[in-house]
Order: structure tokens, then sequence, then C-alpha cells
């Protein structure tokens, strides 16, 4: 993902912001790191690119 | 009512909300993994042997302004077509699959817009951004997420679009809740999807199976009228789309599911009045 989405991206259980954490970038893309809730502390990960902003139950369903 | 969302199956009559969503999770994960024709066991929203991007209601240039992405463009209509997109405007998909209707969509917006596809399937949203390496479309973004719950910043949209997507879910009416809190004041809704014209047969309505396939969880015009308008849209328009019966004929083999199904259009706008701008 590119830096530039976390204007419009938030939490998907309470839609409060997320803080990015980038740990691989490759240029403007953000390859892997974490989005962390600002209010409520659930970490995201962003693997391969993706950000996986699924509610938490539903990524212990299926782990991207 | 048929249109009720399915939400228990604690009596062996309707998909539960978790056993619907795995069985749509699982069809669409196999869909991305194995390329194009697929599951002509039980039909799906669209087949490349079934409809034509044509049928469908795309126009030559927009197969060609994305090459290689239509074999993962599983619709039942042309929801860029009816969103009449403007230059700069942020757009989300709902359910964007391959991404094939966001990189239409990153074509209208142009570079000062913004295109952000929502999948709930993770091989869905790899191959999506497999597509979006190979199409140049670097103002196109894909996450996984769920359309019930949206990832999404309030009034940070101008146009949500789906296409044929919406039917899958266990929560229709949040789905629309969610739209319109991501829409900015003024913003669009423009979804292509199918709708109930009769009640399905049972073994239709209570396979999870054909709740996958865009079949058992259609709902009907009015109950989607009302869940529109509950949720805060207004103008809110649902048109059928008579062509669409040639393709959908061909979704069962056991029976003409056209006596049932329609694709439509259907639109809102969350007014542009009551809120800061």
């Amino acid at each position: 993902m590119k830096e530039d989405l976390m204007d419009i991206i938030c939490c998907p259980v309470d839609k409060h912001e997320l803080e990015l954490d980038v740990e691989e970038r490759d240029d403007e893309e953000i390859m892997e790191g974490t989005l962390t809730c600002t209010e409520c502390g659930e970490v995201y990960p962003i693997e391969d690119g993706i950000p996986n902003l699924l509610p938490p139950d539903m990524r212990e369903e299926a782990p991207a | 009512m048929t249109d009720t969302p399915p939400t228990t199956g604690a009596d062996g009559t309707r998909p539960d909300a978790a056993q619907q969503r795995a069985a749509v999770r699982e069809r669409y994960s196999r869909i991305a993994t194995e390329s194009s024709s697929c599951c002509a066991d039980t039909g799906s929203c669209r087949e490349s042997s079934t409809a034509s991007p044509t049928e469908l209601g795309y126009s030559d240039a927009d197969r060609d302004a994305v090459e290689g992405v239509t074999d993962l463009a599983l619709g039942c209509g042309n929801p860029t077509g009816i969103a009449s997109l403007d230059a700069g405007d942020a757009v989300l998909d709902l359910g964007s699959g391959g991404g094939f209707d966001c990189f239409l969509a990153a074509r209208e917006v142009g570079p000062a817009g913004q295109v952000v596809g929502v999948d709930m399937t993770p091989e869905m949203v790899e191959r999506a951004r497999e597509n979006a390496e190979t199409s140049d479309a670097p103002n196109v973004e894909f996450r996984l997420g769920e359309i019930e719950h949206l990832p999404v910043a309030d009034e940070s949209v101008d146009v949500v679009l789906s296409n044929c997507v919406v039917n899958l879910s266990p929560d229709k009416p949040q789905v629309f809740r969610e739209a319109f809190r991501v829409l900015r004041p003024g913003g669009r809704l423009a979804i292509s999807d199918v709708v109930l014209t009769a009640e399905l047969p049972a073994d239709r309505r209570h396979d999870p199976a054909s709740v996958a396939a865009c079949v058992g969880g259609a709902a009907s015009i009015p109950a989607l009228e009302s869940m529109l308008t509950d949720a805060g849209f207004v103008d809110v328009s649902i048109e059928p789309d008579a062509d669409s019966e040639a393709f959908i004929r061909e979704w069962d083999d056991e029976r003409d599911l056209s006596d049932y199904l329609v694709a439509a259009t259907i639109e809102g706008t969350k007014p542009a009045t009551g809120t800061p701008q």
C-alpha cells in the first residue's frame, strides 16, 4: 500500500485512526508492516503490500 | 418475507452468517486461484462462458483498457458506467474481486482521483494486486476487508461502487449503513446486483453454495429500497435490466433462474445538506 492511503483508512471495528509502522518499503509501496488502531490497539498486518483490515474474528478464520 | 437476512441457522433452514461468509470466501478464493472459467456446476455471477463483457454493459474500449483483467470480472452489470465518475473522485469498490471495475474507475477519475477496492478474500486481493502491477494503475489500492465493517474513514469517498456483491452479504442493511457512513455529503452509491423478482425455491434459498453463487442471498426490490432509505440514502432508484435474463438463464442447469432473478442498477445519494462540506 502507499502511504497516502493512510488518509482514508481506519480501524474496521471502531473507525478510529490507524498508526503505520513500516518494516519494509519498495519505493513508495509499503510491503510489510503493521497498522495499529490508536483507540482499541488492535494490530492489523500489512503483508505483501496488502493491508489486512478484516475484523479480528475474520482474520482468525482465514489468515492472509 | 423472503428477504430477511439469513442470520439464524439453528433450525437448519437458512445458512447462518458465518456459514454464508465461509461459502462465499471458499468459492471466490477458488475462482481467484483457478483462473477464468470455473464452477460451471453451480453457475456464478458471471462466467466468461455465459455473459460477455458486452452483455454486461461494458464497451469494447472498457475491455481494451484493462486487457487481461476481464477474466476475473465476475459481475452482473457495469457500475462504473452507471456511476458517471468525475476526474478527481475518490471511489470505493465493495467486493472488488480481481479489480476490473476498479481499473475502469481509475481511468475515469484520473491521476487526481483515487480508487480503493475492498474484498474479504485474500486470494482475490492478491490477484487484484498482481493485475494492478500489469495494468499501469498507480491510483488503485486494494485491501482485505469486510463490506459490513469497512476499514474506511467517515465521509472520505465520493462514490461507492459494487458489482454483484451485496447479495452475498448476510447483513445487507449494515453494508448500506457503512456505505452511507464513508460517503461524503452529496456522494453517490452505484451498484449492479441481482435482485429477486419471485420467491426462490426452498432448495436454492437454503443452500450456502447457492448464496455464494449470487442466487440464494438476493433481496427483492422493495426490501432493498427500504434498506437504502433506512440507511439515509435519498433519490433511491432500482432499475431492473431486462437484458440480463439471457445470462441469468445460464446460471443453473436445472431451472431457469431468470424466473426469479434479474440484474439491476441500484443507486442512491447521500444528502448534501445537514453536514458541513
